[in-house]
């Protein structure tokens, strides 16, 4: 069975910076696995580039054995990614919203249907679907984002940061719905995180990336084991300092 | 005073002195637009004088007489340039004596001018007649002035003999046709309403209909949906053309309230204006002389202003493509305006043709010239230089889509930005990772 992702000696260029560097990692069908890692340390980069919107400079990046560059068509069909800070259009209400991504992914209007009617159900807004989403409260916005990334049923999540700026309850609630999800469906999961204990809490992998460069992966237990820490947090101070 | 009032202010006048949208609106428009535009017309006005006085103005001598040697003799001290031909039965042959000699109007001295003459000196009831015929092309709102130099000419000379001694009978040929009675600075006057319509038209449907196409793409970066969508199985240019067609049935409804609308004001104006030249007893219907637009110079005119606003609007959706948000996508528009004011007002007084090779070259290259010239150009029944305009509009926004694609095809359409500073340009590329 081919890798999830498979990401093998990526750089990218930005006018003179070098936002990744070499950057090689591995993701299995199933996994959850997070990206972490200081401001600038080219997670959104990769991310971006694992969900064809950007172009690595040189190196390649497979999903499950199709080539992001030059076949990011067939990627698009089978992922789903949900940027830091999205929007919604202000103007839909959030069922409109839903119906709107659904009909990309969908080969009938019936199963664009099911679709909304699951993405109703993983947001938890109920009645508030109704309403345009101008008038929905950040982690309004936020549960309804990552109910139009789950609905597809994709084979991999891509999720920059799923969490940001979200209060205590709505920040919950989406930790559970991507934890229930990805173990009922079976969905790969690829994520940012600047919160550790969500990394620790939903992921099976983490990645800790520092200027563009894998610096160490491993299990959550594994890594806190190798570096002597109580937490990730601990690692990840540990493992910057030291790079 | 109120405290912190001064810090504030401070930080207002630099927040909106950085804005470019204020630099355009408040600066370059007044202190560029409006100079190019009083040159514009002053040029427009000399070029018709000019063109008036150094043009030939052919004298018909069918009297012979001393009174009509003498007639010459003024308009001739006065600098026209006259060419003088005796005895020529005009009767039918206007239009073929104009393209003779090469000339756009023609003085007749009817035989009986000199007897006139003299015998209004005794009984001012008597007057003698001069017939002048002018040209009408259509092209310029100066047209009236070789008919208006005449009447300055003939006053003078009544002033130097007796008051009311001669009197010029006007005619005017339209495509030509001999309308008998007709003054050319009259149609000229009615004819400017129709030359300032079209490029009103242009500047104010193409400026809106602008801002609402740069204002959905940058709205998609803005609100942060287009990264979403681009990352969907959606075709992407799928994406641009559904931009582009929603913007152009925007643009259209506005075409038709807008088109509507101004029919009514300059109908009602030019009614007015039409029912007033009546009342002095002479009838002008724009219809019969030839004037109104055909339905296919309408259909022409139609698909004129159609493709340049898809022109105007693939331009616009392009331009904003490298905005973050909507602010600085309409302000990066706001940049279009230069080449869709200018065509548009030069064309309001100037008759293309009389432009200097290069300025001809750079209107006609402006694709936003094309409706007000095609405008023009069907009114007196040339639709070919309006099918011309058409065709090359549509290669401009050929090129423009074709380009727009590729940006929508590639990661531009996240990562390119117009720098106007280097170092906001680095921090915002800081952003992206």
């Amino acid at each position: 069975m081919s890798l999830a992702i498979e990401a093998s000696d990526v750089v990218k260029v930005f006018g003179g910076i070098r936002a990744l560097d070499g950057l090689s990692f591995r993701v299995k069908p199933g996994e959850v696995y997070g990206l972490i890692g200081p401001n600038g340390a080219g997670k959104t980069t990769a991310l971006r580039i694992v969900s064809t919107l950007l172009t690595p400079t040189s190196g390649t990046v497979k999903v499950f054995g199709h080539e992001v560059v030059n076949e990011a068509e067939e990627v698009r069909k089978i992922i789903s990614y949900l940027p830091e800070e999205a929007g919604a259009y202000k103007y839909l209400s959030g069922l409109e919203y839903l119906e709107f991504m659904a009909k990309f992914y969908a080969s009938d209007g019936d199963e664009a249907q099911r679709m909304v009617r699951e993405a109703a159900e993983i947001s938890g807004l109920g009645e508030r679907l109704r309403d345009k989403t101008k008038t929905y409260s950040k982690g309004m916005k936020r549960r309804l984002l990552i109910a139009r990334a789950l609905m597809v049923k994709p084979r991999l999540a891509i999720l920059d940061e799923p969490t940001s700026g979200l209060d205590v309850i709505h920040a919950f609630h989406v930790r559970e719905v991507i934890k229930k999800y990805a173990g009922e469906h079976g969905i790969t999961v690829l994520l940012s995180s600047h919160n550790m204990l969500e990394v620790e809490h939903l992921c099976s992998r983490v990645a800790l990336i520092n200027k563009g460069r894998l610096v160490v992966e491993g299990a959550p237990q594994e890594l806190k084991g190798k570096y002597e820490s109580r937490n990730l947090e601990e690692v990840f101070a540990k493992v910057v300092k030291i790079a | 005073m109120l405290r912190g009032l001064r810090t504030f202010m401070v930080k207002e006048l630099k927040e909106l002195a950085r804005d470019p949208k204020i630099l355009i609106g408040m600066i370059i428009v007044p202190v560029v637009l409006f100079p190019i535009m009083g040159s514009v017309m002053s040029f427009a006005m000399t070029t018709a004088m000019e063109q008036t006085v150094k043009a030939t103005l052919v004298v018909v001598n069918n009297d012979g007489g001393e009174w009509a040697r003498m007639f010459i003799q003024f308009l001739q001290s006065a600098g026209v340039n006259v060419l003088v031909e005796d005895n020529v039965d005009l009767e039918g042959r206007v239009v073929e004596l104009i393209s003779k000699y090469n000339t756009t109007q023609i003085l007749e001295i009817p035989s009986g001018f000199s007897r006139n003459v003299t015998a209004h000196l005794t009984n001012p009831n008597i007057k003698a007649t001069l017939r002048f015929y002018s040209v009408f092309r259509g092209t310029s709102i100066f047209e009236g002035t070789g008919s208006s130099i005449v009447d300055t000419l003939v006053s003078q000379f009544n002033r130097n003999i007796a008051p009311d001694v001669l009197y010029t009978e006007k005619s005017t040929i339209i495509k030509g046709e001999v309308k008998r009675g007709l003054d050319p600075s009259m149609i000229s006057g009615i004819m400017a309403m129709q030359s300032f319509t079209m490029p009103l038209v242009v500047i104010i449907l193409l400026s809106s209909s602008m801002q609402i196409a740069a204002t959905t793409v940058a709205s998609e970066k803005e609100e942060k949906t287009l990264e979403t969508l681009l990352a969907t199985p959606v075709d992407r240019l799928a994406i641009l053309w559904g931009k582009l067609f929603s913007s152009i049935i925007i643009a259209a409804i506005g075409a038709i309230a807008y088109m509507i609308g101004v029919t009514y004001y300059f109908g009602s104006l030019t009614g007015n204006i039409t029912a007033a030249v009546e009342a002095a007893g002479v009838s002008i219907d724009l219809a019969s002389l030839g004037l109104a637009m055909t339905p296919l110079g309408y259909l022409l005119l139609g698909i004129s202003l159609f493709v340049t606003i898809v022109a105007a609007l693939s331009l616009a959706v392009i331009v904003s493509a490298f905005a973050e948000d909507v602010r600085s996508a309409q302000s990066l528009v706001g940049y279009i305006y230069i080449p869709i004011y200018f065509p548009a007002f030069a064309l309001m007084f100037i008759d293309i043709n009389t432009l200097p090779l290069a300025a001809k070259i750079l209107l006609y290259a402006i694709p936003f010239s094309h409706p007000a010239i095609a405008s023009r150009a069907v009114t007196m029944g040339d639709y070919w230089t309006a099918a011309l305009g058409i065709i090359y509009v549509s290669a401009f926004t050929l090129i423009v889509t074709y380009l727009a694609s590729r940006m929508f095809a590639t990661e531009k359409i996240l990562t390119a930005k117009i720098r106007f500073k280097k170092a906001k340009g680095s921090k915002k590329q800081e952003e992206l990772y």
